[in-house]
């Protein structure tokens, strides 16, 4: 009895024993198919936003480069589907290869706009996450970009680049003005307007921006809040230009003409105790651009007679690297927030702008953008993995966004205008 | 004794048989005389060119086709390889169409036509031919050897592996990952999937017999499988293990 016992406990490790394994590795990493039905306005006063809220998160997701957005029209979304796992009938949306699905409801609850998203794994019917966030009535599209970041975060444990701003310049008649705007240039409030406002850059804060203005004449240096008056920062210099600044907010770098050349100073965020950091009178240096532990600069120089990307230390500006040996004319470098990459923009050999990345410790430079129009001043999302830029492949020159590896490139949703040197902001 | 003694006297040197033994040698001598000649004939007939040690080896070495890209400019990002001439069905459709329009054309306009069918049909059993060709590939499934496999393939074990290497193959064709799994969690990733594939090469059974911990990660690997199948029946000597213990894939990004 005990031997057939045994034998009988022993029969399944035999068989698992006589299976084989085979190793596959290899995966095609892709974009996960997801799902975006349409938000369910709960009440009356909910329906007016929900096409605002809708414009927006829809679009975050489709930018987010990591979802491939599954097109409405590939599904008939049922309006009476239900909001909770054993409501929702999982294999339709198996059926139109969907992976996972996100609903929102979008309710009104006095001035208040309350929303809660679900988000579901298709194949297993698994409720991943559930949100409810609250927000001014008037703010649907804040609301939209705080689940969005969710979404981001659940899948890559990262944090998402939604909630994060965007400065940016936009023609308006003879002068230039600067926007600071949500990270897709929506909501824009004006902070620079009349005169020529070139080169914003969002503070570390979000809440300010530095540019150049040619207000006194001169271009010179300034930062300014939303809602109040410019502040000087560095007016002294014959020609100033381009401020960058430091990570953590306490130093800005940038340029100043001397004589025949221009040189690189960093000083304090208000402005004071200028100190170079470059001394080529006869070349020009410009556009610093911090590594993202605030140590070195990258920045544009013709000292090898065409500008290219070099990087100094900022503890010690004799320490000085040149990075980029390909083309014969490269500007505008971003440093990208995860320290690896610089991205910038050169002029091939056919004098197309295009958009590269040059690897800061390999030297090796990857195209992004080719063959669609000119491409110009690419900046990094504040978590490194998208990169806005302005283009003119379509009529005007227009604000656009892709992953930092030059897929997924979508235009951002502005009205038509003349856009130019987008910098995205925390 | 005696006995024996008179059985003794037949010497294995006795004269005996003399006249047969020197006729014997005499053919023997002849025949191979013959055989001899024969062969001396032959070799001189089929004689084989001769070795040339002083001649200069053939030399072959792998191109890249155009002109490498100059260091000194920005990279270019390669594009894929315009897809290859179809043979389009529609094409025979529009050809019999010239000939209504030419039809009003004079004396040469019945010919033309006739030539146009009959390259026609050359087209078509062209085309029947080639629909056969990409049939039979078709119907090949991919063939990826393991890289450490036996050349020659022939052993009953090297075609159990070339039929595992063809199953994971096939599998790796559907294995897509989403993206958003964050790089910090893809290192660890492993999940095992227990199949059962019938003598057919029908997908019997599949089974997540581990989990990676990760949903999607599973998720993934299992609709790799059962988009990959059905399979290659498998070879005599697999059909009984494969459909009743199955094989393990283990899978990793």
């Amino acid at each position: 009895m005990r031997t057939l016992f045994l034998s009988l406990l022993l029969c399944p490790l035999a068989t698992l024993a006589q299976a084989p394994v085979i190793e596959i590795s290899g995966a095609n990493f892709r974009p996960l198919p997801i799902a975006v039905p349409l938000p369910q306005a709960l009440n009356d006063g909910a329906r007016p936003v929900a096409s605002e809220f809708d414009d927006a998160f829809f679009f975050d997701c489709s930018a987010a480069g990591i979802f491939q957005v599954l097109d409405r029209k590939s599904y008939l979304a049922d309006s009476r589907e239900g909001f909770t796992a054993s409501t929702i009938t999982f294999s339709r949306w198996a059926d139109v290869g969907a992976e996972a699905l996100v609903k929102v409801q979008l309710s009104v609850d006095g001035r208040d706009l309350r929303g809660e998203m679900r988000l579901f794994t298709v194949s297993s019917g698994k409720e991943e996450l559930r949100l409810v966030h609250v927000v001014p009535l008037d703010q649907p599209r804040k609301l939209a970009h705080f689940f969005a970041d969710a979404l981001y975060k659940q899948f890559t444990r990262e944090p998402g680049p939604f909630q994060s701003h965007l400065a940016y310049v936009r023609r308006v008649g003879k002068g230039k003005d600067v926007y600071l705007g949500d990270w897709d240039g929506k909501r824009a409030i004006p902070i620079a307007q009349g005169s020529i406002n070139l080169l914003p850059v969002v503070a570390p804060q979000g809440d300010a921006v530095a540019f150049t203005s040619y207000r006194s004449g001169k271009p010179a240096l300034y930062v300014q809040r939303a809602g109040s008056a410019a502040v000087p920062l560095v007016t002294n210099g014959a020609m100033v230009t381009g401020a960058s600044f430091s990570p953590d907010g306490r130093r800005i770098a940038y340029s100043m003409a001397q004589g025949e050349g221009a040189q690189l100073f960093v000083a304090d965020a208000s402005g004071g105790n200028p100190q170079p950091l470059t001394d080529t009178p006869y070349f020009i240096n410009s556009s610093p651009t911090w590594s993202p532990d605030g140590k070195r600069i990258a920045f544009v120089s013709n000292r090898a007679g065409t500008p290219q990307l070099y990087v100094l230390t900022a503890g010690n500006p004799k320490d000085v690297r040149r990075l980029t040996f390909q083309g014969n004319y490269n500007q505008t470098p971003d440093w990208s927030p995860r320290g690896d990459l610089i991205a910038f923009t050169a002029r091939d050999e056919r004098n197309a702008f295009d958009l590269f990345t040059v690897n800061v410790e390999s030297g090796k430079v990857t195209r992004l953008t080719q063959d669609q129009g000119n491409n110009q001043e690419p900046s990094f999302s504040p978590n490194g993995r998208l990169i806005v830029f302005s283009s003119n492949r379509t009529s005007g020159n227009m604000l656009w966004v892709m992953t930092a590896e030059g897929q997924n490139q979508k235009m951002l949703p502005l009205e038509k205008g003349d856009y130019s040197t987008p910098d995205w902001g925390p | 004794m005696t006995a024996v003694a008179s059985a003794g006297p037949v010497s294995l040197l006795a004269r005996r048989h003399e006249a047969t033994l020197v006729k014997f040698l005499f053919w023997s001598a002849v025949v191979h005389a013959a055989l001899f000649s024969l062969a001396m004939v032959y070799a001189k007939l089929h004689e084989e060119a001769p070795i040339d040690l002083d001649q200069k080896p053939i030399k072959a070495t792998l191109v890249r086709q155009g002109t490498p890209r100059d260091e000194k400019l920005l990279p270019r990002i390669e594009q894929a390889p315009p897809p290859p001439m179809e043979q389009k069905a529609p094409e025979p459709a529009p050809t019999p169409a010239p000939p209504k329009t030419v039809a009003p054309a004079p004396v040469a306009a019945p010919a033309p036509p006739k030539t146009k069918q009959a390259g026609e049909k050359k087209a078509d059993s062209r085309q029947q031919l080639f629909g056969a060709f990409d049939k039979m590939s078709k119907s090949k499934p991919d063939t990826t050897g393991a890289a450490d496999g036996d050349p020659s393939g022939d052993s009953a074990v090297a075609e159990g592996e070339a039929y595992y290497a063809q199953l994971r193959a096939q599998i790796t064709r559907f294995y897509d990952v989403s993206d958003t799994i964050p790089d910090s969690e893809r290192i660890r990733l492993t999940a095992q999937v227990a199949v059962v594939i019938s003598p057919a090469g029908q997908l019997e059974r599949a089974r997540l017999a581990k989990s990676s911990g990760n949903d999607l990660f599973d998720s993934a690997v299992m609709t790799a499988v059962k988009r990959a199948a059905p399979f290659a029946p498998p070879p005599t000597h697999l059909r009984d293990p494969l459909s009743k213990y199955g094989v393990v894939l283990q899978f990793r990004p």
